[in-house]
């Protein structure tokens, strides 16, 4: 199945048991805006960790509605934190989602050796897109969290991001390696990194996608220009996930997506035991509760 | 097409044309024999370059009429290098060949940048054509002589020489398996990446006129059994034309083994030269001699 919409999400979430979300730090007026929406719409079933008259009084604020909302009392932010992602680890709740405390101090404790989330793998942000300009959502990654990915970690990426994609039903995402170029140049360590990604997956040493590149951007989502240029691939104008070379060049396409051309946008961090919702304040409250229904769609 | 090397031998006798060959040092017995088969079938004049005497010795004792012949008399290796050489640079010959002088002193007189035979910034590598009776047909090989461990520039010379010998031999889109110990991508063996890079750019039209995979050990490349049982999908498919090898010390033992234990016979030139140069180790046969005399003037 292919999702053509965000919205397309509530249909994998609907009519399952609703996953349990626990909200860190809970005191925090534009997540408790979301997390509750999301709780309205059924999607989630909320756990809100910290200063509960802190909570209470932003709910009183805003007229959020809490009657039955399971609410654990803990100021002290760091502690706060630390719960969640012990109830996450001792398997009480489904998803981990950051409230008012720094993001450093939330991956600390989510790293924790003893009771953290690790699985292992790298942890990766996963963004999914709806443009009105392309005929399905698109999934990009990197585009925040991993900073300049060597071969072993844009792997690691590449993993995280289709097992994602798997449990939203895609059974053989289309992934194109981004280049500037869709010509292999050995000045360019992008496009030999791509070829290396192709190979392997030819090889079935990555598994459960179809993987292509270099192919620059234009190629990747247009089957057109990919024609144009004479190129065979099977990913070309069909691209499920857009995998980046770099942060640099995810951030800015990730902002160009959102400013220039309004796209909405869920996203989360993968690779722990479960979806993290990591959203930043600049979010839209659109955007942070699409991110909630990503998660609970990704989560087992 | 040339299916085999005899048939090599009869595509030149049909081209009904005579190719001038200058042999340096050539008092060699197995050389003037080879030559002496190539004049008496017509297709070859002979410039023999060396000391005279033995020459004309070697020629009544291999009964070769030294009319027939032309000899020009020259005292040292070195010497006879360079005359050889230069009649092909001057058009009064259009083969150069190397008689009993050391290769490094051969490849001198050829290599030299003012006087010598090398196409501007060509990588000068070696291809084979070799014909075993354990093989469905020719198997061309590179690089068993001249470049000890290529670099992927090397390589994709390499492979670009013998796709363009491939087609001579009326093979319009050879497969080409480039060879490692086994088909996965690992860091341990760099040669799985210069391979996963060129199988891209066959991919882009970067590398022509092939169909090309690997890493693949010699197995998947040539045994259409070993597909069904590794289960691996190769557009090589058990069926190589041509062998690409990831050192001259893997390349050379593996000819080698063929000629000793398996009746291989073999014809091979050096490539990225302006004319056809013919280098053969000392103890080669005749009959492989005579090949390679057929095979430069397929290449001519």
């Amino acid at each position: 199945m292919v999702l053509k919409t965000l919205n397309d999400l509530n249909k994998l979430v609907e009519g399952g048991p609703r996953k349990k979300l626990v909200l860190a730090a809970a005191q925090d007026q534009h997540s408790l805006g979301a997390v509750i929406r999301a709780w309205k719409n059924n999607i989630i079933e909320p756990i809100l960790i910290g200063d509960k008259e802190g909570i209470q009084n932003i709910c009183a604020l805003n007229n959020y509605d809490i009657t039955g909302v399971r609410i654990i009392h803990e100021p002290d932010t760091e502690m706060s934190v630390e719960m969640a992602v012990r109830m996450v680890s001792s398997k009480q709740a489904d998803i981990l989602m950051k409230g008012k405390i720094g993001t450093s101090t939330l991956l600390k404790c989510v790293l924790n050796k003893e009771w953290g989330l690790r699985t292992g793998n790298l942890l990766s942000h996963f963004a999914l897109f709806e443009v009105e300009t392309y005929h399905k959502v698109i999934a990009v990654t990197d585009v925040a969290m991993n900073i300049a990915p060597n071969l072993k970690e844009k792997i690691a990426i590449v993993n995280n991001s289709v097992s994602c994609l798997n449990r939203l039903g895609y059974t053989m995402p289309k992934v194109a390696v981004l280049g500037a170029v869709e010509m292999v140049n050995e000045n360019m360590e992008a496009t030999l990194d791509a070829a290396l990604l192709s190979k392997m997956n030819q090889r079935d040493q990555i598994k459960n996608c179809i993987i292509d590149g270099p192919l620059a951007f234009d190629n990747a989502i247009s089957l057109e220009s990919a024609q144009h240029k004479g190129i065979r691939s099977e990913v070309a104008g069909e691209t499920d996930l857009l995998l980046m070379p770099d942060i640099e060049v995810g951030n800015v396409l990730y902002k160009s997506l959102v400013f220039f051309a309004k796209a909405k946008v869920a996203s989360i961090i993968l690779g722990a035991m479960v979806p993290i919702v990591l959203t930043s304040r600049s979010d839209s409250e659109q955007a942070k509760f699409d991110s909630i229904l990503l998660a609970a769609a990704a989560s087992r | 097409m040339i299916s085999s090397l005899e048939q090599l031998e009869e595509k030149v006798l049909s081209l009904k044309r005579k190719y001038r060959i200058a042999v340096a040092w050539a008092q060699d017995s197995n050389t003037i024999g080879a030559i002496g088969k190539a004049v008496n079938k017509g297709f070859i004049q002979a410039l023999l370059i060396g000391r005279s005497s033995e020459i004309i010795k070697i020629c009544y004792s291999e009964g070769i009429d030294e009319k027939s012949v032309t000899i020009i008399e020259s005292d040292t290796e070195s010497l006879a290098s360079s005359e050889a050489v230069r009649l092909v640079k001057n058009g009064d010959a259009d083969i150069v060949m190397k008689g009993l002088v050391g290769t490094d002193k051969f490849l001198k007189a050829v290599m030299d940048k003012e006087n010598g035979l090398m196409l501007p910034n060509a990588v000068l590598s070696y291809v084979c054509a070799i014909e075993v009776p354990a093989y469905h047909k020719l198997l061309f090989i590179t690089d068993p002589a001249v470049i000890p461990f290529p670099n992927l520039d090397q390589k994709v010379a390499m492979a670009s020489y013998a796709i363009e010998m491939a087609q001579k031999f009326g093979i319009e889109k050879p497969k080409i398996a480039l060879i490692g110990a086994s088909e996965k991508m690992s860091r341990h063996f760099e040669n799985s990446v210069d391979y996963s890079v060129m199988c891209k750019m066959a991919d882009r039209g970067q590398i022509k006129n092939c169909i090309m995979d690997g890493p693949l050990d010699l197995f998947l490349a040539c045994d259409k059994n070993s597909i069904g049982i590794k289960g691996v999908q190769t557009p090589v498919n058990g069926d190589a034309d041509i062998l690409l090898f990831p050192s001259l010390e893997s390349c050379n033992p593996f000819y080698k083994g063929l000629m000793l234990f398996a009746h291989g016979e073999l014809a091979g030139l050096i490539r990225g030269t302006e004319k056809p140069v013919i280098v053969m180790s000392r103890s080669e046969s005749e009959k492989s001699k005579y090949y390679c005399i057929a095979l430069s003037c397929l290449m001519a």
